[in-house]
């Protein structure tokens, strides 16, 4: 397990592109996790505070980043909104894995008028422009942040289906899970030892890059003002100020905007990396020869010992 | 003529299949707006609504009525553009629609066709010049742009260009002394092309210009990233080193060998872009004041305008599907290998 986290930083690391992404990732993580913890102790102002008298204050010493036309704190806030951001996010992308696990490895596995069954309620699914139909289904439920991932899961699990299928069908034609067939394996064990392993790398980067687009959506639904609720700090919302007046105090609503870029920002740049060390296409012809001469000398002395 | 045999019955599949997605989103989206409700009417009727009101919305959507036949009516009601009226304005929403949706399509196409050129020669630049600063500088530049939320892009393009550097428009189709031109296509930018009035054409343009960049800049980062895959996928092959070996120049090899290979993938993608440029289109529209019928969406969840949602989504879900059909049907008149290969 140590040896793996520690394989995986190296990866991570080996490319400037996913260091910066995880850097920024962990750091809001933190972050977030020190605010779940701790709790407003741990801000200058209590996030959810009117004060009036400090409407539309701009940037200065008591107010790193100003206040809204409320007199909230913006730098509070925006720390308050990262546990919704980043969990919402991935709760939404999760779930929507789990869906296509189960339902793609079924799909691959299996084969027959259950794949078809399958693959044809993905289409079905795939066809709602995402956005759209998250709308759609937030503004019948109402808002919760509990409704706002219902509605964004709803129309982000096919991708995950047609993936798990795919890689499922790849390694299913591998001999080892033929023999196991052979060998009476049950299917749990079968998928447990020989599926899961196998397409796990794929399905874990693709959720990764997924994370920043799933925190897009569910801030436009923010900024839209459905599915969330109006007191909840959420950095969608916060922007939403920028349709009244961003001709007057456009900070007040660029900031959140900002640092919701910086989040999406980092998990796209994790994902843009990952993909490009997974890819074999690529991978080759990234490595200097001599890095690859090390890589060979190394795999050899590996295997010899 | 054996292909062209394939080619009919391949469009005829795919036109019956896309029939087949198009009502079942139809039947979801009745699930939804009539049944994961607790209290349709109410929803139907907004939240405010005096009891007359909802009675009378009862009536009109026969939310009474078993479930099979409100959904007999649902559907019908759709197809024959019988939509009811629209309780904010008091129009009817199947004319609004209609009104709004040509505009979405301008923008839309205007933002397509920005991508295909921009995505395109991004991608092809980032992967003749691999792992080099060029490079790197897109694959930042197109990484940050599918990162940017729609709101941060759409102010930020209105503060820089109109308002701080005021070169372009801040919002608006056309400018208001303008009377619109007789609609034959509702696009403005075409139809005043059509009555050949130039200089509303070129007002139309410089209206369009801002609003269409945005939307392009915030969608462009896919297509660069895959054609710049594609171009990577085929740039070492064996078949790329044998026509340097014959002696051609490194430009004759990279556009006629590496490009046109290298951008088949790419082309699936343009197809998929019409659902995100939809999903765009709410929060730029908004902002830029166009008056589409994202813009239209967006009003309708602000005034808890029910009806018009739930028809707006299915408008833009028969939409995508019916873009993805056009998109499909042409990669198969272009690419044989689509059609003999059937489905996947």
């Amino acid at each position: 397990m140590k040896s793996s986290i520690r394989s995986a930083m190296k990866i991570i690391f080996s490319n400037g592109l996913s260091a910066a992404g995880f850097i920024i990732i962990a750091f809001f993580t933190i972050t977030a996790i020190l605010y779940l913890i701790i709790g407003n102790r741990m801000l200058p102002y209590n996030p959810l505070q009117i004060n009036l008298y400090q409407a539309n204050a701009p940037p200065s010493y008591s107010h790193i980043f100003g206040t809204d036309e409320l007199g909230r704190d913006i730098f509070s806030r925006i720390i308050a909104a990262l546990p919704v951001d980043l969990g919402i996010s991935i709760f939404v992308v999760l779930a929507s894995a789990m869906i296509g696990l189960f339902m793609g490895t079924i799909a691959g596995y299996f084969r027959g008028l259950i794949e078809e069954v399958i693959m044809r309620t993905t289409d079905l699914f795939f066809a709602f422009p995402p956005l759209i139909m998250s709308m759609a289904i937030a503004a019948t439920l109402g808002p919760s942040l509990l409704n706002a991932a219902i509605s964004i899961i709803f129309v982000w699990w096919p991708p995950y289906v047609r993936l798990v299928r795919s890689s499922t069908l790849q390694v299913s034609a591998n001999e080892f899970i033929t023999m196991s067939k052979v060998l009476n394996t049950p299917f749990r064990r079968i998928f447990m030892k020989g599926i899961f392993p196998n397409i796990v790398t794929s399905l874990l980067i693709y959720a990764t890059m997924d994370i920043g687009t799933a925190m897009l959506t569910l801030s436009t639904l923010g900024f839209l003002g459905i599915g969330i609720p109006v007191t909840t700090p959420e950095l969608g919302m916060m922007a939403s100020i920028l349709s009244t007046n961003f001709y007057t105090y456009p900070l007040e609503g660029l900031i959140p905007a900002f640092f919701l870029f910086l989040i999406v920002m980092g998990f796209s740049l994790l994902g843009e990396g990952l993909a490009e060390i997974i890819d074999p296409n690529i991978r080759g012809h990234l490595l200097s020869r001599k890095k690859r001469l090390e890589e060979i000398n190394r795999i050899k002395s590996e295997s010899t010992n | 003529m054996e292909g062209r045999k394939e080619l009919v019955y391949y469009i005829a599949r795919r036109i019956a299949s896309s029939i087949l997605v198009i009502l079942g989103t139809i039947i979801i989206i009745f699930l939804i707006s009539h049944v994961l409700s607790k209290n349709p009417a109410a929803l139907w009727a907004g939240p405010k609504a005096r009891s007359s009101t909802i009675a009378y919305v009862i009536q009109r959507y026969h939310l009474n009525a078993p479930l099979y036949t409100q959904l007999w009516y649902f559907i019908s009601n759709f197809f024959t553009g019988n939509l009811g009226l629209d309780p904010v304005t008091g129009k009817s929403i199947s004319s609004e629609i209609l009104y709004y949706f040509p505009n979405t399509l301008e923008l839309v196409l205007a933002a397509l066709l920005i991508i295909i050129v921009l995505g395109l020669g991004l991608g092809y630049i980032a992967a003749i010049n691999f792992s080099s600063k060029k490079d790197a500088l897109i694959r930042i530049l197109y990484t940050a742009a599918w990162a940017s939320p729609t709101f941060l892009v759409s102010t930020l393009a209105i503060l820089i260009f109109s308002s701080y550097i005021p070169i372009f428009p801040s919002g608006g189709m056309y400018s208001p002394y303008i009377l619109p031109p007789h609609r034959v296509t509702g696009m403005f930018v075409l139809d005043s092309l059509i009555s050949s009035n130039i200089n509303d054409f070129l007002n139309g343009m410089y209206h369009l210009i801002l609003p269409a960049l945005t939307l392009a800049f915030l969608n462009f980062g896919i297509v660069t990233r895959i054609s710049r895959n594609g171009i990577l996928g085929v740039k070492w092959l064996p078949y790329v080193k044998v026509a340097r070996a014959k002696g051609l120049d490194e430009k004759h090899v990279s556009r006629n060998h590496i490009l046109r290979n290298g951008l088949i993938e790419s082309n699936t993608v343009i197809a998929v872009m019409f659902g995100w440029l939809i999903t765009g289109t709410v929060v730029v529209e908004e902002i830029f004041s166009w008056p589409g019928i994202g813009r239209f969406a967006y009003s309708a969840i602000s005034s808890d305008d029910y009806p018009v949602l739930i028809f707006v989504v299915i408008t833009f879900t028969v939409f995508v599907i019916a873009a993805n059909l056009i998109a499909d049907i042409m990669y198969a008149v272009l690419d044989p290998r689509i059609r003999l290969s059937g489905e996947k």
